[in-house]
């Protein structure tokens, strides 16, 4: 293991710039894709691709913990395979399974020759019904490392977790029928989560971690205008504010980033230029989603909301 | 092995050194992952190992990168997220930590203090004398057992403490037992299994002789216990964890919070190995063991923080309090209403009920009626019991 060279582990604050150009070119490769990652983040992802260690994204619902996962792969050039994970997923279904139609029909034409038995099943077990589910796939890739997502881990059992670990360590997968199979390209790994439950410590012990807060102001003003480079400024900084000053309202679904996104891709596709009370109240569904929410918004009323924001 | 000799002092500095050399650098990675694991935050070697070379790996030396590198590999929480910040200035910049108070002497009220560790007694099994023996119902002509399933908790006498305890753990292993088996009795034949009957019906020379089948995997329902402690729960509150106990020991997906005036997720304790374990590591967890009781803002808590995880579709809420609230009861309603609707059942137990004068006249219990699928008591064994039909 190289660690350092002679002059490195300084702290200075002024270290020379090439020394983390690595870091840096994740920052703006992402920038490139519309995602604004700050440091912290980069970082995370940069010792993802480099040691490599599976990375454990948390953070508030709506706060853009898929989207890393979808733009490390645009990043890197490489595939997405993803998988959604729902309470009741299981192995079968997200490493492999065989294709049942097929086999019968595959039994059913050769039931009159005189093959044997054994010759039967090495057909019928054999790649060509084979149906490969994420975790799978993501093994089989030759040409280079997919990214892998593991989206909302939390929401699979517990049971999940224990097999997912036994792959995550391994990256190799047993099938009775064709023996072992190696990962010859080992997957980038990122798994999301709500925190809705707690993760079992031993699959957090094999992760990164990383957690995404709501972003500041002045970020998320940002991240508008990278995803919507021609919205007008003064009016998407309105709209941000709006957002954010309901997300300190202590909502039951606090709207997210996505939410942001989509009151000016809204105020875009109605042709405001003003964000007034009349606006305000149109574009009231793309931030709250809840009739309770709603309901307490209206009492303390648009109108009153938006003198909060004027500067 | 020669060892490098130790830098003089790695971490006393004001400002960490601008350069290391490289012995010291890694010397000091690996001191603060011990520094680290000390406080609670990534243990062990494959940590440390970890950390070493993802600090080699990225651009140390700029203090974020630095900073970064070290938080990704040693936290694994949103907890540890926040407190990683904190320990990693305290080591590199020498500042002062402030120690985590001690749980449970967080109190400077002294009464408050001497009722805690009263109530932690209690909770550990070793109850504090009790002058209710005089008030203690006799129930006359029946065995032990009979009398003691039926003996409200808050009136149990001393000596027949350690009976009781023994007698409640077997009849809620019972509980548990009936309860999972009659989950697995219920669907004999499920679908069938395609993957296994093709491969059984290989040996058959493709004639699917024996059909093999696949069992619905039981989709565990989740219990939600709500557990009261605040002062008027005294008596009935240890009796009550017992059962969440029993009731977690068997029940896949059981959590467990306790409430006065704000809520405590304990539902860690339930894993514990045996009840005593649970008892000790509940103690170390709450520290508010008394006052009043705000059930409208406890629940409004969990349904903040909890309530997004639940599917009314499989989730049975139990609330084990006498209804008695300091908050306001509209307060209690809508948090009601809102649990109402993310659970399948809705059930509270009232200890009170078991008293024969008692009627829910509390505003916050009247309130709160419409909104509950079974309102039961649960001041002994026997009530516990009766439960197991609506769980």
């Amino acid at each position: 293991m190289t660690i350092a060279s002679e002059t490195r582990p300084s702290f200075a604050a002024e270290a020379q710039p090439e020394e983390f150009a690595e870091i840096d070119e994740f920052i703006d490769g992402f920038g490139r894709f519309g995602y604004v990652a700050d440091r912290a983040l980069a970082t995370a992802i940069y010792l993802l691709v480099r040691l490599p260690k599976p990375l454990l994204i948390e953070g508030h619902a709506g706060v853009g913990k898929t989207e890393v996962a979808k733009v490390l792969a645009s990043f890197l050039g490489t595939e997405l395979i993803r998988l959604q994970c729902y309470e009741g997923l299981d192995a079968n279904s997200a490493l492999y399974e065989w294709n049942y139609q097929k086999q019968l029909l595959a039994i059913k034409v050769r039931e009159k020759s005189d093959e044997p038995v054994e010759e039967l099943e090495r057909h019928i077990f054999g790649n060509d019904f084979l149906l490969t589910r994420p975790l799978l796939r993501s093994i089989l890739y030759e040409s280079s490392s997919p990214v892998l997502l593991i989206d909302e881990i939390d929401r699979a059992d517990e049971a999940f977790e224990a097999f997912l670990l036994e792959i995550l360590s391994e990256f190799q997968v047993t099938i009775p029928e064709l023996g072992t199979i190696r990962a010859k390209r080992i997957p980038y790994v990122i798994l999301t989560s709500n925190s809705t439950r707690e993760l079992s410590d031993a699959l957090k012990r094999r992760c990164l971690y990383h957690w995404i807060e709501y972003p500041t102001l002045e970020k998320e003003i940002q991240i508008v205008r990278v995803r919507l480079p021609g919205f007008d400024h003064e009016l998407g900084s309105r709209a941000v504010r709006f957002v954010q000053l309901m997300r300190g309202m202590n909502l039951s679904k606090p709207p997210g980033i996505a939410e942001t996104l989509d009151v000016s891709q809204a105020l875009v596709l109605l042709k405001k230029n003003q964000f007034d009370p009349g606006t305000a109240e149109q574009i009231l569904g793309c931030i709250l989603k809840s009739a309770d929410d709603l309901a307490k918004i209206r009492r303390e009323g648009v109108e009153n909301l938006l003198s909060r924001i004027t500067p | 092995m020669k060892r490098p000799p130790i830098p003089a002092n790695p971490r006393g500095a004001a400002e960490p050194a601008s350069v290391l050399p490289d012995f010291q650098w890694l010397t000091g990675v690996v001191e603060f992952c011990r520094f680290a694991s000390d406080n609670g935050l990534g243990s062990g070697l494959k940590a440390v190992i970890d950390s070493v070379r993802a600090v080699g790996i990225v651009d140390h030396g700029r203090l974020d990168a630095f900073r970064y590198a070290l938080r990704a590999n040693l936290c694994t929480s949103k907890r540890e997220w926040d407190l990683f910040d904190q320990l990693f200035d305290t080591f590199w910049y020498g500042g002062r930590m402030d120690r985590p108070k001690r749980p449970i002497a967080s109190s400077g009220d002294s009464k408050l203090e001497a009722r805690n560790s009263q109530r932690i007694q209690l909770m550990l099994g070793h109850p504090a004398s009790r002058e209710s023996e005089a008030r203690r119902k006799t129930i006359g002509g029946a065995s032990a057992i009979d009398r003691l399933t039926k003996v409200d908790f808050s009136e149990v006498p001393q000596d027949d403490l350690a009976e009781l305890e023994h007698l409640s753990e077997r009849l809620l292993r019972r509980i548990s037992f009936r309860l999972s088996r009659r989950q697995k009795l219920s669907h004999l034949r499920g679908r069938i299994d395609l993957r296994r009957t093709i491969r059984a019906g290989v040996m058959h020379g493709g004639e699917f002789l024996d059909l093999r089948y696949k069992n619905r995997i039981s989709q565990a329902a989740r219990l939600v216990i709500l557990l009261d402690v605040s002062d008027s729960m005294n008596p009935y509150s240890l009796f009550l964890f017992r059962f969440a106990y029993a009731l977690g020991k068997h029940f896949d997906r059981v959590s467990c919070f306790v409430f006065s005036t704000r809520l405590v997720n304990v539902s860690k304790t339930l894993k514990a190995r045996d009840l005593a374990s649970a008892l000790r590591a509940l103690s170390g967890i709450t520290t508010f063991w008394s006052g009043g009781t705000k059930i409208g803002s406890s629940l409004q808590e969990f349904n903040r923080r909890f309530g997004r995880q639940m599917r009314s579709t499989n989730t049975c809420v139990l609330i084990l309090s006498d209804g008695w609230d300091t908050g306001e009861p509209d307060a209690l309603v809508a948090e009601l209403k809102a649990l109402k609707q993310r659970s399948k059942k809705l059930i509270w137990l009232n200890p009170l009920l078991g008293l024969d004068q008692y009627e829910p006249v509390t505003r916050g219990m009247r309130a709160a009626l419409p909104y509950i699928d079974l309102f039961a008591p649960a001041h002994n064994l026997q009530s516990l019991l009766e439960l197991e039909r609506d769980l």
